[in-house]
Parts: C-alpha cells; sequence; structure tokens
C-alpha cells in the first residue's frame, strides 16, 4: 500500500513539476508586448508577409512612428487641457470663450493631422499587401475603421 | 417365487469390500477445511489499487502519463496566453497608427464650437 502510495504522490509531483516547468520556460521566451520591433513581428506572423514586404511595412512604420507619436503626446495634452477647460466651467461657471475657442481651433488641426498621419500609413501599407493581406489587414484596423468610417486603406 | 435381483443390492455389496478410511481423515479434512478458510477474501478497490500500482510497469507508465499530462495542460494555458499576448499587441499596434484613438476609446469627442 505504501508503495502504491509513493507511486502515486511521485506521479503527481512530476506531472506538477512538468506543468510549471514547461509553462515557465515558454511563457518566459514570450516578448514584450510593447514597441514598434514587436508589433512588426506580429504583423509578420499575423499577415504572413514575406521578407520583401516585411521588410517595405517595417520601413513604412519607422518612418511614420516618430511623428505618430508626438500626435499622441500632443493628443494626450489637448486632452488633459480640455479637461481642466470642464473642470474651470464646472467650479466657476465660466470659461474664458478666446482661449476656448483657439483650444478647439489647435484641436481640429490635431485630429485632422491625425487622421492624414492614420490615413497615410494604413494606405501604404495595404499598398504592400496582396488582396487576401489586404481583407486581413482590414479586419485588424476594424476598431480604427468602424471609429473613423471617412477612412480608407484603399 | 424368488423375487429379481436388485442391481443397488450387488453395489452395495461391492461397498463392504473397500478398505477402512485412514484413521487421520477426519483430522485432515478439518485441517484442509480450516486452510481454505483462512484463504484471503478477493481484493476489494484498494486491493486492486495497490496490485495495480504494485507493478512496477504501470508505475512507469503512470509517472511518465503524468509528466505528459502536465505538459499538455502548460501548452493549454501558452496558448491562451498567447492569445492574449496578441490582443494586447494588436491593441498597441492601432494606438500607434491611430494617436485619437484612445481619446475614442475615453469619449472624448473634438468639442464643438
Amino acid at each position: 500500500m505504501k508503495r502504491s502510495f509513493i507511486v502515486l504522490v511521485a506521479g503527481l509531483a512530476a506531472g506538477g513539476l512538468a506543468h510549471f516547468g514547461w509553462y515557465a520556460a515558454r511563457a518566459n521566451r514570450l516578448p514584450d508586448t510593447g514597441g514598434l520591433e514587436v508589433q512588426m513581428a506580429w504583423m509578420k506572423e499575423e499577415l504572413n508577409l514575406s521578407d520583401q514586404q516585411f521588410s517595405e511595412i517595417k520601413t513604412i512604420h519607422e518612418e511614420s512612428s516618430p511623428r505618430l507619436l508626438a500626435l499622441s503626446a500632443q493628443v494626450a495634452r489637448m486632452r488633459a487641457e480640455y479637461a481642466a477647460f470642464e473642470h474651470e466651467r464646472a467650479t466657476t461657471g465660466q470659461i474664458n470663450f478666446i482661449e476656448f475657442a483657439q483650444f478647439v481651433s489647435q484641436r481640429r488641426k490635431v485630429d485632422l493631422e491625425c487622421f492624414h498621419w492614420t490615413q497615410r500609413l494604413a494606405v501604404e501599407t495595404s499598398r504592400s499587401l496582396t488582396a487576401i493581406q489586404q481583407e486581413h489587414y482590414r479586419k485588424l484596423l476594424a476598431p480604427i475603421l468602424k471609429s473613423a468610417p471617412s477612412l480608407s486603406i484603399n | 417365487m424368488t423375487p429379481e435381483p436388485d442391481p443397488l443390492d450387488r453395489l452395495l455389496d461391492r461397498l463392504r469390500d473397500f478398505p477402512e478410511p485412514p484413521g487421520n481423515l477426519k483430522a485432515d479434512v478439518r485441517y484442509q477445511i480450516a486452510r481454505r478458510s483462512e484463504r484471503p477474501a478477493k481484493p476489494g478497490l484498494l486491493g486492486g489499487f495497490d496490485a495495480v500500482f504494485g507493478r512496477p510497469s504501470f508505475a512507469i507508465v503512470f509517472v511518465a502519463a503524468c509528466v505528459f499530462l502536465g505538459m499538455f495542460l502548460a501548452e493549454v494555458r501558452l496558448e491562451r496566453l498567447n492569445a492574449e499576448r496578441g490582443t494586447k499587441i494588436a491593441q498597441s499596434y492601432l494606438r500607434l497608427i491611430d494617436p485619437l484613438m484612445e481619446a475614442k476609446a475615453g469619449k472624448i469627442a473634438t468639442p464643438q464650437q
């Protein structure tokens, strides 16, 4: 009886060790989810890109990403400004309309520029893809296309 | 008139010719009965478990099966982790190419003049 118990415990312990050991070893090999390099590697796998397509698309993204990141920072700053306007309006019941009008005008310019860069990047990327890959890429961009119906990737 | 001889009588007559049983027959019979009653009963659930796990070949197969099952379950978890990771990368990619993505997600539209 004792021997059977030892075999049972040894089996369960070996199974547990194999599970956690295998999981830890494989999970540690997965790269981080941020950064352009990781995103490009993911796109290559997701869209099944050839080396040439990958090279072209990577170049397009590397050229666009500095401006897109700067715009992203600008959008974040403007969101904070908008929150400050809203706070002022809620607490004092007043608002500086000239400042607010300037803010709205600037915000529209930024929004337009964001739209332009997104469209440009999506169109240039799409040009390097086959019809099937384009369809897949469109599905990946579905959240953007849904929120901006005027954006086209063709 | 003499009755016909019964065949059973002949057999009974032959029985008288059998040798006397050995003197220890009674003791032998009792011994055999006692010995058989001492025999262990059929193995129960625990007995069966012990008998199966006691075999070295089964023990090896059992441990190996546990290892493979552990690795298989780890692969299932990794598959799920990879899917989550893919979703996160997709989201970060969308945020990169569309700076307005977070603003849209946060439902902060461009204020109207």
